[in-house]
């Protein structure tokens, strides 16, 4: 009874319910993007960082496993040390210069132990590096800026010359020389990170004791847990933005819900007058403005997360570097986190329906 | 203080199939409700003191202002009196609770009201079973299937009120208000915005409940024609009943 008495209330008013659920589905939308868009880039980068193909990364002391933000304190001659572990293959160091201007990571590479560490690019077109202006872009990178081989690509008031097109998934989307790098950074004999290939995959954790021995206060990570580090949780700014985000989000909701049941309560005045002269108590009454509550939530949920994976195709379209991570978990949160907020938004007006006078709701116009 | 009226039913006043049932199912007591308009005491009730039997269909009779409305609202539980007693089937409204007084109205009391006041998002049917739900004893498919045919409404049952005739919604407001099977139903002004022939429709309706079911009925009306259709007429003037006398 009570199911159909909401439906036929919600039916009712059609354009009330249609703003109620889209700004329900609007919050659902805010809080699945903007968790999926930092998840996703964070994701996207640490799976390049995997595709390396290394099995182990050694950073400075104390550094972030978000590799943009870490500078390049370490000496390239590490490496010579590292080489001559036991059960390692091959070492590369690599130099990251964050680009702020495309939010791009660049790497300085050795082409020679890169390659021996990641297996070797696959060229989509064009060549190794083979001057100290040359740059390799990856196939998205090209696509999402209609980069050309052959072209002039303009970085750090440094004019590269695009020689080759490579297929994504190799740590970062553009890849200069070593020495080039090292030298625009003022990093003379720096590197930001080893990787390290091991002789076979179940050394790995043999290497990584040899390594802690050997450099004490270095980070050193195995790659394969790399994708489980890389969430907002280790960045705590990031994390914090995601909650202000959400916040945000569940306000809308709260006041977009206590307003449209404000005024549908006080539009019903002498509807609850009826209701209580047939003998209905307050908490029945608290129940309808809930339930209904909950309905125009669920519907904003449902359309929002419709809403979602729409914007989310939108944002792939125009920007093909980004990814958006749309998880289960998400997605539930944040139908959650729509209907809560509209409960809580809904509470005064079911509180402020329930205690009505009959009499006088009864005599309402 | 006014001197309490008091009216008890005259001694042919009509008992269920002839038989004189002693215990009224309604009863007040030098009833007294007084409204407060910011620092000005505006009594609505004046010490009223009637007595309803079971079976009875009384009318209230009296000019506007006369507080024959707000005697209904202290009756049905709908608010509360300032002093005095009112025992509905033997209940003690006066010293009850807002919640207990919910409870007795869901169980004992049918309200009809001049507006109809019906549900506009419902159709008929669900404004009828509304009240049965609100009951707690769910739907009680005979029971609803008696009230339908005996007012009527079996045809319109699928309309909703904005599609029903002011008499169709008065019938639908009845069958509501008795669907649950309550101790007394209160009509305020039940004819008020209907037209003649609807009104009488809806009179002769209120008789064949009380004459068919038994049911008790109190109605206020400013209509003498409509008065006349109950048992007995009380008046009241400036909260006060005057005359209590019986028509039939």
């Amino acid at each position: 009874m009570i199911r159909y008495m909401i439906v036929q209330n919600v039916l009712h008013r059609p354009l009330r319910t249609f703003i109620t659920v889209l700004a329900v589905a609007v919050e659902v939308t805010l809080v699945i993007i903007v968790v999926g868009l930092t998840s996703g880039l964070l994701a996207e980068s640490a799976k390049r960082i995997e595709g390396v193909g290394a099995d182990i990364m050694v950073q400075p002391p104390s550094a972030s496993v978000f590799m943009a933000f870490s500078g390049a304190p370490m000496p390239i001659a590490i490496a010579d040390k590292l080489s001559q572990l036991e059960y390692v293959q091959a070492v590369a160091p690599v130099l990251l210069q964050f680009n702020s201007n495309g939010l791009e990571i660049i790497y300085g590479i050795d082409q020679e132990s890169f390659l021996a560490v990641t297996g070797g690019f696959v060229f989509h077109e064009g060549h190794d590096l083979q001057g100290p202006n040359d740059i390799l872009v990856d196939d998205v990178y090209a696509r999402s800026k209609k980069i050309k081989l052959g072209q002039t690509l303009r970085l750090f008031d440094h004019d590269f010359h695009v020689v080759g097109i490579v297929e994504h998934g190799k740590g970062a989307r553009l890849f200069v020389f070593l020495s080039t790098l090292q030298e625009m950074a003022g990093a003379h004999d720096k590197a930001s990170v080893f990787f390290i290939k091991c002789d076979r995959t179940d050394h790995t954790p043999a290497v990584i004791d040899a390594i802690k021995q050997l450099l004490p206060r270095y980070e050193v990570r195995p790659l394969k847990d790399f994708i489980s580090l890389m969430t907002s949780s280790n960045l705590p700014g990031l994390g914090a933005f995601i909650n202000v985000m959400i916040g945000i989000a569940v306000v809308i909701g709260f006041l977009v819900i206590f307003l449209s049941m404000y005024t549908t309560i006080i539009e019903r005045t002498r509807e609850i007058g009826v209701l209580k002269s047939l003998g209905a108590s307050k908490g029945y009454i608290v129940r309808i403005v809930l339930s209904e509550t909950t309905l125009l939530c669920i519907g904003g949920a449902v359309a929002g997360v419709g809403l979602s994976y729409l914007m989310s195709a939108i944002f792939i379209k125009l920007f093909p570097t980004l990814t958006i991570l749309i998880t289960p978990l998400w997605v539930l949160r944040a139908g959650l986190i729509a209907i809560v907020g509209g409960l809580l938004g809904a509470a005064y007006p079911a509180w402020m329906a329930s205690r009505k006078d009959p009499v006088e709701a009864l005599a309402y116009e | 203080m006014l001197k309490p009226t008091r009216i008890f039913p005259s001694s042919n006043s009509p008992t269920l199939a002839g038989e004189r049932l002693l215990e009224p199912i309604l009863q007040t007591e030098n009833l007294w409700k007084v409204y407060r308009q910011g620092k000005v005491e505006v009594p609505a009730l004046r010490g009223v003191s009637i007595e309803i039997f079971p079976g009875e269909f009384v009318s209230i009779m009296g000019p506007s202002g006369c507080g024959k409305s707000t005697m209904l609202h202290v009756i049905g539980g709908l608010a509360q009196a300032t002093s005095g007693r009112v025992l509905l089937d033997g209940n003690d409204l006066t010293t009850m609770s807002d919640s207990a007084r919910t409870l007795l109205r869901r169980h004992k009391v049918g309200f009809v009201f001049q507006r109809f006041n019906l549900l506009p998002t419902l159709d008929a049917y669900h404004n009828i079973t509304l009240a049965q739900h609100i009951h707690g004893n769910g739907f009680d498919p005979h029971r609803f299937q008696v009230v339908a045919d005996l007012l009527g409404l079996s045809g319109r049952l699928k309309h909703k009120p904005s599609e029903l005739s002011g008499g169709e919604q008065q019938r639908v407001a009845l069958a509501r208000a008795i669907v649950s099977e309550p101790k007394i139903v209160l009509a305020d002004e039940p004819t008020g915005n209907l037209d003649t022939k609807s009104s009488e429709a809806v009179l002769g309706l209120l008789r064949q409940l009380n004459q068919d079911l038994g049911q008790t009925i109190v109605m206020i009306t400013h209509n003498p024609e409509a008065a006349a259709y109950g048992h007995r007429v009380l008046h009241m003037r400036d909260g006060e009943v005057v005359d209590g006398s019986s028509v039939h």
